[in-house]
């Protein structure tokens, strides 16, 4: 156990244990909706301006630096969408709202047209042309950041006239908006990029609400109020500070005390020690999915037996994981995340139909001897550990002895990722779920996903299934195609979707108040502070 | 005299090889952790090539001999490379860093020194009595049984619950300013002292009880001297050797990052600078503070050596005959 481990460990155990002593054992708060959609909205009542302090977990680490077409994590994508525009931005119901773009059309299945908003500018006072939209998306379909997997066949982007791009895409792509709606795609000031007046790995220069100050690493940021941005007058934060703090104990004493206006926490039982602090605690359904890769491609391994690998999945109880590592705060999800709109019901599953003593059947017919498997786990998320307990008793009641093995990241990366096949037999990871049920399936595919070849085989009808989804768009046959895709994924069993990644949040009503969705797509609760309200000025 | 003086040059040359020695295992002790920065930093999602990539850019596929000589040739001049993640200079962190461990240090070691001290030798000096000693056993196994997390852990929540005059949750952005630094380092400072202090109180203590034993305290006793004089020229002196290589061994410890009670309370230190960079396998980082925790240790002990054989001449003596 590393020192942030034993802090964090350590701080649970005697917060609960005081909070139990001083408050009776609070329940967690009820996730009521305060009106369609959300949990929390922003008190209009509330006029005043002022400086923000909000805390998170963990900064930015990119290799791309600042540049947010590199950005491959969901803490970048919150503080980068804070200074950069996407075309469109999707809503609390995940449907689509203007953004850069006041409109858009689709004339056919694979061309979209978008009027951009004129009087949008950056920062630095310049316009926003359509150049800068073209260059943009022409920049992302050529990188290498994992977002250019995400956007899709664009096969083609042209300036029409002084106001509408025109996207051209190789072949039906339904999860396209949803991609454009997330900060890798945020539109870039490509002219200040391409004359090399700005570094864009090293600078921020976006039209967005906020304007980058500074950055230290793993300390803060802070970001000043862009009174060029079209919608200034919405924006009452007039500095905005985000302060990095690793522990949950300690943003958990920030928000009690009043030192921070908003803060997320990795810890579920946040939601209990904060309940009667005077902080408003949040539980927001993520797209984000826990999943557990079961390695069918090691010489020798009994995985390699699908019937043995489904037998493991299916002796997963998936609401008892939840309530037992989530204090209920999840819920099951097929390899469509269950919160997206049209996404498979995972009690359809076949897995989900056996039953432990189905499963401990299944497990004898597949002449499984006995020998132990190991299940690896990172440190960084500590609830791993715990899931994995869990999963270490539901597969020993049906037969299947696991030795859990925690690793810092870097060495679990090494055993999972790095080789083909891996070296492990069962790992715990989760995946970003994004804003339409079709885009985390393409990880499913090692043609496209490359990592993937690491655990689990290119399989043409699974293949097919997750191409399908992509490109179809009819409302009823794409449902139809998600629950074919769901079954397949479950069938073959590498890599198991279990339960949905819950984001807790905290706000402290005295300092702030602000909108806040009940499902979360792309893990940025940050989303609504443009338009969050301070609630004491100073 | 010139016992003094070679034993003291034989310190410093070994001091210099100890240095030498702890560089090459920094260096290669990073580099044996499963994994390399570029699993961390580009994710499972990231290609083959582009971890190549990322590798080639970092200078880390290059022997590590190579690297080792670019490493060291670079941290004799001050240059301890640049931080994979943020991209600035260690240096320039550590700079920025350093102030704010360096006061924790000092806070934490004015607990050891100005409480400590003089309670170990009242301890010590009234250890026949009940109440002195009940005293001194019960400071030094309540200050040095229970773990910093857990004292640390304990005041965040007592703190954060009732109105007071500190703020434990905002110490992200502490700035170098002494008089804002020294206010807002008070509470980790008593959590990381307490330790320390009763380390030394317990140290003292023992110490003083070994020397009040000894013949020549008697015979000042015989001769009739007072007992503060007896105290301050025959006990305190022969008692602070050990004293003093305490307080040398607890300076260099918190100098070289208190990593705990920055962790607690994300001070923004060189300790807590040491536990994100080994999180992230981000090698100029680790290597650069844990090569300046084993500085502050082997300068502090050697100076400590030094002032010793100075303070009795017979441990440059001993040393000398070994």
């Amino acid at each position: 156990m590393n020192v942030r481990q034993s802090c964090t460990a350590a701080a649970g155990i005697l917060a609960l244990t005081l909070t139990g002593c001083g408050g009776g054992g609070a329940e967690p708060a009820a996730q009521a909706e305060v009106e369609p959609g959300y949990l929390a909205v922003a008190d209009d009542t509330a006029t005043a301006e002022g400086p923000v302090t909000v805390q998170v977990d963990y900064d930015s680490q990119e290799d791309g630096g600042l540049d947010p077409q590199l950005a491959t994590t969901a803490r970048s994508w919150s503080l980068f969408g804070l200074v950069y525009e996407t075309l469109v931005t999707v809503d609390a119901e995940f449907g689509f709202q203007p953004g850069l773009a006041t409109s858009w059309e689709q004339p056919d299945e694979t061309t979209y047209i978008f009027t951009i908003d004129t009087s949008a500018q950056f920062s630095n006072g310049r316009a926003l042309t359509v150049d800068d939209v073209a260059g943009t998306l022409e920049r992302l379909k050529d990188g290498v950041g994992v977002w250019a997997g995400q956007i899709g066949p664009v096969d083609s982007v042209e300036t029409l006239d002084d106001t509408r791009v025109q996207v051209n895409l190789s072949e039906p792509y339904t999860p396209f908006l949803a991609a454009l709606a997330n900060s890798p795609a945020g539109i870039l000031p490509m002219e200040e990029i391409e004359s090399g007046q700005v570094d864009i790995a090293t600078e921020m220069l976006g039209t967005g609400p906020f304007v980058m100050e500074s950055h230290r690493q793993d300390q803060n940021w802070v970001f000043s109020r862009h009174d060029g941005y079209r919608h200034a007058g919405d924006v009452l934060i007039t500095e905005l500070r985000v302060d990095i703090v690793g522990e949950d104990a300690t943003r958990q004493a920030a928000l009690r005390e009043g030192s921070t206006a908003l803060a997320n926490f990795s810890n579920v039982d946040a939601l209990s020690l904060l309940a009667n602090s005077g902080a408003t605690m949040y539980s927001q359904q993520q797209s984000d999915f826990y999943y557990i890769l079961i390695n069918g491609l090691r010489e020798d391994s009994p995985l390699n037996d699908q019937d043995l690998r489904f037998a493991l999945n299916a002796a997963i109880d998936r609401q008892a994981l939840s309530n037992s590592a989530l204090a209920g705060e999840s819920a099951p999800t097929g390899v469509t995340p269950s919160n997206l709109p049209g996404a498979c019901d995972p009690a359809d599953l076949p897995s989900a139909g056996v039953g432990a003593e189905g499963a401990a059947g299944l497990i004898e017919a597949s002449g499984y001897d006995g020998e132990p498997l190991d299940l690896l786990v990172y440190n960084s998320e500590p609830v791993l550990g715990q899931m994995a307990q869990v999963i270490q008793q539901q597969l020993e009641a049906a037969g299947v002895t696991v030795n859990i093995e925690q690793l810092d990241t870097a060495a679990y990366y090494e055993r999972t990722h790095s080789t083909v096949p891996g070296n492990f037999d069962m790992a715990l990871g989760w995946y970003a779920g994004y804003g339409d049920p079709a885009m985390v399936t393409r990880w499913w595919n090692p043609d496209i996903a490359g990592f993937s070849a690491a655990f689990a085989g290119s399989h043409e009808d699974l293949n097919g299934l997750i191409d399908q989804a992509a490109a179809e768009s009819e409302p009823a046959a794409r449902e139809q195609v998600f629950t074919e895709l769901c079954h397949t994924v479950d069938e073959y069993s590498e890599m198991v979707p279990l339960v949905h990644r819950p984001g807790i949040v905290g706000l402290n009503p005295d300092l702030l108040t602000m909108d806040l969705a009940a499902n979360e797509g792309y893990g940025d609760f940050l989303r609504y502070l443009p338009t969050a309200r301070p609630v004491s000025a100073g | 005299m010139r016992a003094v003086l070679r034993w003291t040059l034989t310190r410093l040359l070994i001091m210099a090889v100890t240095l030498l020695g702890t560089s090459v295992v920094i260096f290669f002790a990073v580099r044996q952790m499963p994994g390399g920065y570029e699993s961390v930093v580009l994710g499972p999602l990231a290609s083959e090539e582009q971890r190549q990539a990322a590798a080639e850019r970092y200078g880390l596929d290059q022997p590590v001999l190579v690297q080792y000589w670019h490493w060291v040739t670079g941290a004799v001049q001050g240059d301890f490379g640049i931080s994979l993640v943020s991209q600035v200079p260690v240096i320039q962190e550590l700079a920025l860093r350093l102030p704010v461990t360096v006061t924790l240090a000092l806070m934490a070691l004015s607990a050891a020194v100005l409480i400590g001290v003089p309670l170990g030798v009242l301890t010590g000096l009234r250890s026949t009595s009940r109440s002195g000693g009940a005293l001194g056993r019960t400071v030094a196994g309540l200050g040095i049984s229970v773990p910093e997390f857990v004292l640390g852990s304990v005041a965040l929540f007592v703190v954060s619950s009732v109105a007071s005059c500190f703020s434990v949750g905002n110490l992200a952005s502490l700035s170098g300013e002494p008089a804002t630094l020294v206010r807002a380092l008070v509470l980790p400072a008593a959590v990381l002292g307490l330790y320390c202090l009763a380390a030394t109180a317990r140290t003292t203590r023992d110490a003083v009880m070994n020397v009040l034993v000894e013949p020549h305290v008697t015979a000042a006793v015989a001769r009739g001297e007072t007992p503060g004089h007896i105290v301050r020229h025959h006990v305190l002196r022969n008692a602070s050797v050990p004293v003093l290589t305490l307080l040398g061994t607890i300076t260099a410890y918190l100098l070289g990052g208190a990593v705990i009670v920055e962790t607690v309370f994300n001070i923004p230190g060189v300790g807590s600078y040491m536990v994100t960079g080994l999180g992230r396998h981000d090698y100029a980082v680790v290597q650069a503070t844990v090569l300046l925790a084993a500085v502050a240790f082997i300068v502090i002990n050697t100076v400590l050596d030094i002032a010793a054989s100075l303070v009795d001449p017979r441990v440059a003596a001993a040393g000398g005959r070994r």
